[in-house]
């Protein structure tokens, strides 16, 4: 083919001019690290590096939000911490206020030591975080949960639970109410709880009792009340909820077992002509009116009969309570440790995940720097061929000869 | 027979001169744009006849001409106008490859920086510095949408002033053109007929400036002259005679300037979509397809995250116990009546459902008997003969028309989403005033003796129930017998004797929970106003969720994935067009190293010639002098 010497000389320079270019590239890929400078270089991977970083970013704000998480969870199980120590300070307290070599004044002293435990229960639920917020008031951060009057201790929070975004598609409860962990605790033995009449005059003690057959529960009251005639002991059973009797004239042998309904409890000692007992479904029962009834009990002088079966029985409904009340606290511990231990594995997911995504990304846009460097020497060597042929024959003319 | 010699002589003397000189010119004007080489055609003199036969009588050049091939040459027009269309085109998008390539500057880092300030308000709802960092982080984000879109609206700026710089270069040209066919038309005929050489190639090389402009078409006239029509047909250049280009506000869109030709007075619009090739044809596809695209899709993103956002705001409570505000204000569809369209005329329009928002703009037109909304990217379209209202609106993608005053014949542009990006902002200045909070909390009476629970309950879809926040107390009967009552104002309450099923929905006065459990004889359960909620993260938590939840596109793309895909269709737009616009240039390269093989200039070549000439110049001296011998012997004879 013929051809022109523009075209010569066009070509060289074309050569030159693409060598180039293909040379800055490299060179702007090999400065930067990136293999995607702009999104034209390869679309799908730069639309993909985008979705890539946000959930990198999002990874690291739920792991943020875990830290927060953690923390709070930290403060709160810290908290139950101490209550649970107390509490098991009140139950030693209840138990040695039992001992029948105690008199008023020294159960007054028990009392007054009781008062100031109770004090600090109070302080404990009202506790706040860093920011000032109390802990247990629901969703009423700024709202003092627990307001004390005596021994009344009111709740002016909510039962809303405060939840932090823990993982993509988990969110975790970060606080529990005020409610749940110091007023929800079930009375007596979760189902029933007893009673002795506090007008009873005789040493009569009842337990606290157990179900025996669940399906023939009632959820009813009953009263067993005791008639002393002619030096034998007997007593009634009537369901007060319907009036109706349930038996009546058992004959009472001391310690003995008294069932019916499904339920049965046993009361040992001598109950006197007219003395009652009263059986009732479980109520929720608070910390603090636990502790605030043991401290009116042992107030109350209780030296001689009737006093000191009355104070048996106050002592032995209050250790139920105070135990109620630890392993209330317990559960609520281990449910915050279950929860603590779901963020360690979610943290330890997220760090996985936070490599991955980095590996992703760094698959996706960063550049092949053993590739890139051989690709720069090529194009280097092309460029110069180039060069160098352009030199050879723009030198070639016919007119050198003339 | 002396003089024959000599006469024959300073015939090839004369014709070797010819050819000296466009050999020299040739070699002169190698590097001369659009030059093509010329060649000296020669013929015999007509011969003497004699008794002998014909005797020749010497060479006469007939004429100079060009060498070259028109097949090639148009060809190589076609190839050119559409290399400098793709050329432009991949220049135009490149700018917004390149804004968007840029990591740092790019939406998604202060999308993610909005949405971690959300989760930080949901960690400490009653933080305030958590709440400022919200509104400020918001602001940054209004301002990132901002700032790309004023790039893209700089960029329609820059083509505005590209199309009237444009004009002015076709219209010189045109002129240049028109005052060369003259300049051609005189020489020619005061030559008799012979070729302008070097003013067709003149000529030429002004209509292939003018081709990398706007593709023409070029007929060749009897006369030597050349017209140049554009568009369908339109004359630009007739004979001498010549029409100008005039830049318009385009009558869609008073955004853009588009191309008028202008023939006496009047000026008639040059239809864009007649304008396939060369430089304008570049950058008005690369406005109509890519450029109006892109902006709506970031409106598109604006628009739906703000309205999204808003929604799930306004089902919230602030830390002053009132329902959520909208937190960002955003701009309302844009519509612009067409020039001519009665001033009386008007259209409302508004969007009815975010959700399914698209791209495009629309055009709304009524023909005296129809009313009629147009998707403009596939003309797509609904009617009706019943006149818009708000009773019976006009919708087409979540576009309705609820009221039109219009006469035959008159249409408006409804631009949904172009302002979405410029328009947004924070509405919000007051850090109490960001809905963190749930509107109601729920509560299960301490006295109860079940096992029922009540959720923390929802908001249902907006619009808000006026009774919303108005307290709830369910009971359940005595005795047991699976039902339970709800107290409380608000429609269809109090309600008696509704079925309890365990974990089932429970809504009154549009808010929604579930009671599970077994509750007992009695069991309380109560809703009631959030008061004083301050630490309560739930509406916090679902602001925060909308950052992965697919809201765009018929809920099939989230704000971030729309991004994305806006970012992948303009790379792939980007990377499509440096290929085709690649494999042009290299078929416009190898056309015209076929037209420089025929017509370019080859020095060597010119250089044999030269000597091939300066011999031929040499020998026909020799047949003169030689011719003078023989005249002196002659002579000497005598």
């Amino acid at each position: 083919m013929r051809v022109s010497t523009n075209t010569i000389y066009e070509t060289g320079t074309n050569l030159m001019l693409q060598q180039q270019d293909a040379l800055v590239k490299t060179q702007q890929q090999l400065s930067t690290g990136r293999r995607i400078l702009a999104p034209s270089d390869d679309p799908i991977a730069a639309a993909q590096a985008l979705n890539v970083t946000q959930s990198e970013s999002l990874n690291k704000q739920y792991s943020v939000n875990r830290a927060s998480a953690s923390s709070s969870l930290g403060l709160e199980e810290n908290v139950l911490k101490q209550v649970t120590s107390l509490l098991q300070d009140v139950h030693g307290t209840t138990v040695y206020g039992g001992n029948s070599t105690l008199t008023d004044a020294d159960r007054k002293i028990l009392a007054t030591e009781l008062r100031s435990k109770l004090d600090s229960l109070v302080g404990l639920a009202n506790t706040t975080d860093e920011n000032g917020q109390f802990l247990f008031s629901g969703y009423q951060a700024s709202t003092k949960p627990f307001v004390q009057t005596g021994l009344n201790v009111q709740y002016s929070g909510d039962q809303g639970q405060r939840l932090n975004q823990v993982g993509p598609a988990r969110q975790l409860a970060i606080s529990d109410s005020g409610t749940d962990v110091f007023e929800r605790i079930k009375s007596g033995n979760g189902i029933f709880t007893t009673a002795a009449n506090s007008l009873n005059l005789g040493t009569g003690v009842i337990d606290g009792g157990s179900v025996i057959t669940p399906a023939s529960l009632t959820g009813a009251n009953y009263d067993i009340n005791f008639t002393v005639a002619a030096g034998v002991t007997t007593y009634d059973i009537v369901n007060t909820t319907t009036g109706v009797p349930v038996s009546s004239a058992n004959p009472y042998v001391g310690n003995s077992t008294i069932s019916f309904d499904g339920i049965q409890m046993s009361i040992k000692g001598d109950p006197a002509n007219g003395d009652k007992f009263t059986v009732s479904p479980s109520s929720n029962k608070s910390i603090f009116k636990t502790v605030g009834d043991l401290i009116t009990a042992l107030e109350t002088p209780s030296s001689g009969q009737p006093g000191g079966t009355r104070l048996a029985n106050s002592l032995s409904t209050a250790l139920q309570s105070i135990n109620n009340s630890l392993e209330h606290v317990l559960t609520k511990q281990s449910s915050i440790g279950a929860r603590m231990n779901e963020i360690d594995t979610l943290e330890s997911v997220g760090g996985d995940q936070s490599i991955q995504f980095e590996q992703l990304l760094s698959q996706l846009q960063d550049v092949d720097f053993a590739k890139a460097t051989s690709d720069f020497q090529r194009q280097q060597l092309y460029l110069q061929a180039a060069q160098q042929s352009y030199i050879k024959i723009s030198r070639l003319s016919l007119f050198n000869y003339i | 027979m002396g003089n024959g010699i000599l006469d024959i002589g300073i015939t090839g003397l004369l014709t070797s001169q010819n050819q000296l000189l466009t050999t020299s010119h040739n070699i002169s004007n190698a590097d001369t744009p659009g030059y093509k080489r010329q060649q000296v055609v020669l013929s015999t003199n007509i011969p003497q006849s004699s008794g002998a036969g014909f005797v020749g009588r010497g060479v006469h050049s007939t004429t100079v001409q060009r060498i070259y091939n028109q097949f090639v040459v148009s060809q190589s027009l076609q190839i050119q106008t559409q290399s400098q269309a793709l050329d432009s085109y991949f220049g135009q998008i490149k700018q917004l490859d390149n804004m968007l390539g840029d990591s740092t500057s790019g939406l998604s880092p202060a999308l993610q920086n909005f949405f971690s300030a959300i989760q930080d308000v949901a960690t400490n709802p009653a933080v305030i510095p958590s709440r400022q960092a919200m509104i400020s982080n918001g602001e940054a984000l209004v301002a990132r949408f901002q700032s790309m879109d004023q790039r893209m609206s700089q960029i329609r700026e820059d083509i505005n002033t590209q199309i009237t710089s444009t004009v002015d270069d076709v219209n010189s040209l045109a002129k240049q053109i028109g005052d060369i066919n003259h300049q051609i038309l005189l020489a020619e005929g005061a030559a008799g007929g012979q070729p302008a050489n070097d003013m067709q190639d003149q000529r030429d090389e002004l209509i292939s400036q003018l081709n990398k402009i706007v593709n023409t078409d070029t007929v060749r006239q009897s006369d030597g002259s050349v017209n140049v029509y554009v568009g369908n047909g339109q004359a630009l250049v007739v004979g001498t005679q010549t029409l100008s280009f005039k830049a318009i506000t385009s009558p869609d869109n008073p955004d853009n300037l588009t191309i008028a030709l202008v023939t006496g007075n009047n000026t008639v619009q040059l239809p864009e979509d007649q304008i396939t090739g060369g430089t304008l044809n570049g950058v008005l596809s690369f406005r109509n397809v890519t450029l109006d695209n892109a902006q709506n899709a970031l409106g598109r993103i604006a628009i739906t995250l703000a309205q999204t956002f808003n929604a799930q705001h306004q089902s919230g409570m602030d830390l002053n116990g009132d329902m959520g505000s909208n937190f960002f204000s955003l701009p309302p569809p844009k519509v612009i009546s067409a020039i001519g369209n009665n001033p009386a005329s008007n259209i409302t329009a508004g969007i009815s459902d975010y959700s399914v928002l698209t791209t495009s703009d629309y055009q709304f037109s009524y023909d005296g008997t129809n009313y009629t909304l147009t998707r403009s990217s596939d003309n797509t379209s609904v009617s009706t003969a019943v006149a818009p209202s708000g009773a019976t609106p006009l919708t087409l993608d979540g576009i309705s028309v609820t009221a039109a005053t219009i006469l035959a014949n008159e249409r408006f542009r409804i631009q949904p989403t172009i302002n979405g990006a410029k328009d947004l902002a924070v509405n919000i200045t007051d850090t109490t005033k960001i809905a963190a909070a749930g509107p109601n909390r729920t509560n299960a009476a301490l006295t109860n003796t079940g096992t029922g629970k009540i959720s923390a309950g929802t908001v249902n879809p907006l619009p808000l129930d006026s009774n919303l926040q108005q307290p709830l107390t369910i009971t359940f009967h005595t005795p047991y017998d699976g039902q339970y009552d709800v107290a409380g104002i608000g429609t269809g309450l109090p309600a008696t004797n509704q079925a309890y099923t365990a974990g089932a929905d429970i809504s009154f006065n549009g808010y929604t929970f579930q009671i599970s459990g077994s509750p007992a004889a009695g069991d309380i359960f109560t809703i009631a106003p959030n008061l004083n909620g301050s630490a309560d993260n739930r509406n916090a938590l679902l602001l925060g969720v909308l950052q992965t939840k697919n809201t765009i596109e018929n809920g099939t793309a989230s704000y971030q994935s729309a991004y994305g895909q806006l970012v992948s269709q303009i790379g792939n737009k980007t990377r499509e067009l440096e290929v085709t616009s690649k494999a042009q240039a290299t078929l416009l390269k190898q056309t015209e190293n076929t037209m420089q093989s025929v017509s370019g200039v080859n020095l060597d070549e010119e250089a044999a010639n030269l000597m091939r000439f300066q011999q031929a110049y040499q020998a026909s001296s020799k047949v003169i002098e030689m011719s003078n011998t023989l005249f002196d012997s002659i002579l000497r004879i005598g």
